[in-house]
């Protein structure tokens, strides 16, 4: 699964920790997501969509290795 | 993994303060016979074999319990942010420790007969606990040594 959480951020100007503390995880766990080493769950990933204002399949793509 | 069935954070210290003294205590009394007097208690009078009193001392029992329940409050305490990360590398370590525990029990089994297999039971009732304490560690330390963006 590939995301764009980083260019997202980027574009929002929100650093990992910031994000998490919006969601209520750790910095962990986002640099995880981001670095593919952890799929987040449905309610986490719609979290994440809504803090950056679109939508999940925007923000996480499935792979063919999926 | 739900948290409703976790300690408070607190717990993890609360949890080995009562541990460590209880390991001591527990070697104490398996390799140097040491007994607290205090935990002696006698019952029964008339009523054991041959009608004498049955007088058993408590030492084991308690270290045995405190070594339980230090383990437990130490492995099962929230995180400061207990995630639903941390949740799945807890139920990772639970899959690890039952496989751990078990492969160390059957080797143990091979190589170790008669009395000496009577220690063997002993540790055992402790080493699937252990074995997780230090499998989540090692899983939640890995995970903090992440490089800041």
């Amino acid at each position: 699964m590939k995301n764009r959480i980083k260019v997202e951020r980027a574009e929002k100007n929100i650093s990992q920790a910031e994000l998490a503390d919006q969601i209520g995880v750790s910095r962990q766990t986002i640099n995880s997501i981001e670095t593919g080493r952890y799929v987040p769950s449905t309610i986490l990933a719609l979290k994440m969509a809504r803090v950056f204002d679109r939508r999940v399949e925007d923000i996480f793509q499935l792979e063919e290795t999926d | 993994m739900k948290t409703q069935w976790l300690f408070p954070h607190r717990f993890r210290l609360v949890g080995w303060l009562i541990l460590l003294p209880s390991i001591a205590l527990g070697l104490a009394y398996m390799y140097a016979d040491f007994q607290l007097e205090f935990l002696t208690i006698s019952f029964a009078k008339g009523k054991g074999f041959l009608g004498g009193e049955l007088t058993i001392n408590l030492t084991d029992e308690v270290a045995a319990l405190g070594v339980i329940a230090g383990l437990l409050m130490i492995g099962f305490s929230k995180e400061l942010i207990e995630d639903e990360m941390v949740g799945h590398m807890r139920l990772e370590a639970l899959q690890w420790s039952i496989y751990v525990n078990y492969i160390i029990l059957a080797i143990a089994i091979l190589f170790v007969h008669g009395e000496r297999f009577f220690d063997v039971l002993i540790y055992n009732m402790f080493t699937m606990l252990i074995v997780f304490v230090i499998r989540f560690n090692m899983l939640l330390y890995k995970n903090s040594r992440v490089l800041a963006l």
